[in-house]
């Protein structure tokens, strides 16, 4: 967690140690509560990246990405190729996620950044849709019967490493994986220039413009970023789950998952997609426990989204701030009554 | 050597399953360029709409055709109802309300969609009907169904009556009005409440009685709303966005498109060239096919 000292740094007191605290328990966690909550943990870590990896082009660019789930495919594709047809080690098919996802994603971002809107949406959902038609076709990636990675201790750098490639293993790599996104998104969209440049163009593209900002080549860079963070993650969850099929990491649900839990957390913002992140996948992951039945989240979750865009906007985030109060749902709720006056 | 009776048959097939799209076009198109709703939830009002002829058939001797005017009501009245909280959502002094709508049918969507999940499992089920089977064997052409033939005749008269309607009445005109210009329309004294909800209501009316006949022609399952949602939103592009007649051109290259893939390169394959078409379409020509819609941007 050392990369995380100038963060800390710069907090306030009482912030630090909560910064420190949580810290200590995510590092402790497999140790603390065993390998069933280590499995949670790192599905948890793994969703709240993915969140704040679509929460790059959706939250602060504004451009709905319906396809966004394929990247996470592709990286698993990718690592999953390399291990199996060609025989090489964890870390070479990583690189060759990040590769493979950068270089689609900028051919797939030059036509389709030219829309905007729904019809981004629409040609990215389609584009992600085709793509796993294409996975279940080709025999590269194993067709229907998909691929079987392989998980033995030489596997990660090609050389027999000293330590057991299990779920604490993962939990680490998840761990660390999900740090690295976190302080990116910290630094280049809340820190660095490029995140007023991006935030300037979701908010008025034409005014962006005539100050100078080359808006094609910001969305072009937004796109690429937020589908290799995508990609990384796939990669490492192919691995991990040993088997991979395009019915399963290339399906839809996937995206969807990604889009609920940024907006619920708080589009654009830092910390919205660990909120949302953490609350979409435990319901998801409980619900089968508590509320009966394993699909029930699903329209609790479509009556979350609707209430959120209703009453709260700015989502959890924005509630956990203040933003949105009771005054504010009470004038929601007057206006929305006018709007039902139909006779 | 192209089998002609093969031909014309894959031909007939082709144009049937393109009225069906149509059915659900037609609505879309009118939410999608009139009330600038782009609505997340369509292939799901199929779904639902197809659900409730398998659940309410058996009740009405086991007969879908009956259910239709069940579903036209209900379909109405709920659609009339969701109407303003979409416009609630599409307004008012919050950020980027139009990805909030979409947003918002999005969630719609899910909420559907997981509902009946829930409710009734991820199995498909039938839509029974003994007045819609078989098929008419026409002399020298081929076989036409009966359930698609009526569907896409259906399909055609709701557009002519959508049509009808927004030309030549004047709540059709006062639809059109908003579509231009919503505050001016309500300086004019409209009631753009009402009128958006007869709109969207009719969508959803005319879009789940779409569904009631896509089930007796395939059948009820509830993960079938996506592949409709993406048929509707590529039927709006290739139509021209707002641009009704458009829909039934659109409709026919679908239709035609699916039959022929299907048969001379493979029915994996059918998604794929689809995508691809729809792809250089947005590129190539924003405006859709004839290029007479709003230009997509």
């Amino acid at each position: 967690m050392s990369a995380s000292a100038p963060v800390i740094g710069r907090l306030p007191g009482d912030q630090r140690y909560w910064f420190a605290a949580i810290a200590v328990l995510l590092l402790a966690w497999p140790f603390l509560f065993g390998s069933f909550w280590a499995r949670i943990g790192l599905g948890a870590l793994m969703w709240i990246g993915l969140a704040q990896s679509w929460n790059m082009i959706g939250g602060y660019a504004g451009y709905l990405d319906f396809g966004h789930g394929a990247y996470f495919g592709i990286g698993g594709f990718a690592a999953g190729i390399a291990m199996v047809q060609f025989g090489y080690p964890f870390v070479v098919g990583f690189a060759l996620a990040i590769v493979v996802a950068a270089v689609l994603a900028y051919l797939v971002a030059v036509p389709t950044l030219r829309l905007t809107g729904a019809y981004f949406a629409i040609a990215t959902w389609a584009l992600a849709e085709s793509l796993k038609q294409a996975a279940l076709i080709l025999e590269i990636t194993g067709g229907t019967f998909g691929l079987s990675l392989p998980r033995s201790p030489d596997t990660f750098i090609g050389i027999a490493v000293p330590f057991a490639i299990s779920e604490t293993f993962f939990y680490y790599v998840m761990l660390v994986l999900c740090t690295a996104t976190m302080l990116l998104t910290y630094y280049l969209f809340e820190r660095h220039e490029f995140g007023y440049r991006v935030k300037a163009l979701r908010d008025d593209q034409d005014a962006a413009e005539s100050l100078g900002i080359d808006t094609t080549r910001v969305k072009r860079q937004v796109y690429v970023l937020s589908c290799v963070v995508a990609a990384t993650f796939g990669s490492v969850y192919a691995w991990y789950i040993v088997f991979i099929h395009p019915n399963d990491v290339l399906a839809p649900i996937i995206t969807d998952r990604m889009v609920i839990m940024a907006l619920l957390g708080g589009l654009g913002t830092l910390t919205g997609p660990i909120f949302g992140g953490l609350l979409v996948f435990l319901l998801q992951r409980l619900s089968s426990v508590f509320l009966g039945s394993s699909t029930f989240y699903l329209p609790l979750i479509g009556v979350l989204i609707m209430v959120t865009v209703l009453f709260a906007p700015s989502g959890i985030i924005g509630i956990l701030r203040g933003e949105v109060g009771r005054d504010d749902v009470r004038k929601n709720l007057k206006e929305l009554g006018e709007k039902f006056d139909l006779l | 050597m192209v089998d002609i009776g093969l031909f014309t048959q894959i031909v007939i097939n082709g144009l049937l399953l393109g009225g069906i799209y149509v059915t659900i076009g037609v609505g879309f198109s009118l939410a999608f360029g009139v009330l600038e709703v782009v609505d997340f939830a369509v292939g799901e009002y199929v779904m639902v709409g197809a659900f409730m002829g398998a659940v309410l058939a058996p009740l009405f001797g086991a007969e879908g055709v009956f259910v239709i005017p069940i579903v036209l009501v209900v379909f109405f009245a709920v659609g009339a109802l969701i109407q303003p909280l979409i416009h609630h959502v599409t307004t008012g002094d919050r950020p980027h309300p139009l990805l909030m709508g979409l947003v918002f049918t999005f969630g719609l969507a899910t909420f559907l969609r997981g509902g009946v999940l829930t409710i009734f499992g991820p199995n498909s089920q039938d839509v029974p009907s003994s007045l819609l089977t078989g098929g008419i064997a026409v002399p020298g052409l081929g076989t036409f169904p009966v359930v698609r033939t009526v569907t896409a005749v259906f399909g055609v008269s709701g557009l002519v009556v959508f049509m009808y309607y927004l030309y030549r009445t004047r709540g059709g005109m006062a639809i059109r009005a908003i579509a231009e210009d919503r505050t001016n329309a309500r300086l004019m004294g409209i009631n753009i409440n009402r009128y958006q909800s007869i709109a969207y209501g009719a969508y959803a009316a005319l879009t789940g009685s779409a569904g009631v006949f896509i089930g007796m022609t395939f059948n009820a399952s509830p993960g079938m709303g996506l592949q409709y949602t993406a048929f509707a939103f590529f039927m709006v592009v290739l139509a021209g966005m707002g641009y009704l007649p458009g829909v039934i051109i659109a409709g026919v290259v679908l239709g035609l498109t699916q039959s022929f893939t299907a048969v001379y390169i493979s029915g994996n394959a059918v998604l794929l060239v689809l995508f691809a078409i729809i792809y250089v379409v947005l590129l190539v020509s924003p405006a859709g096919i004839l290029g007479k819609g709003e230009w997509a941007t």
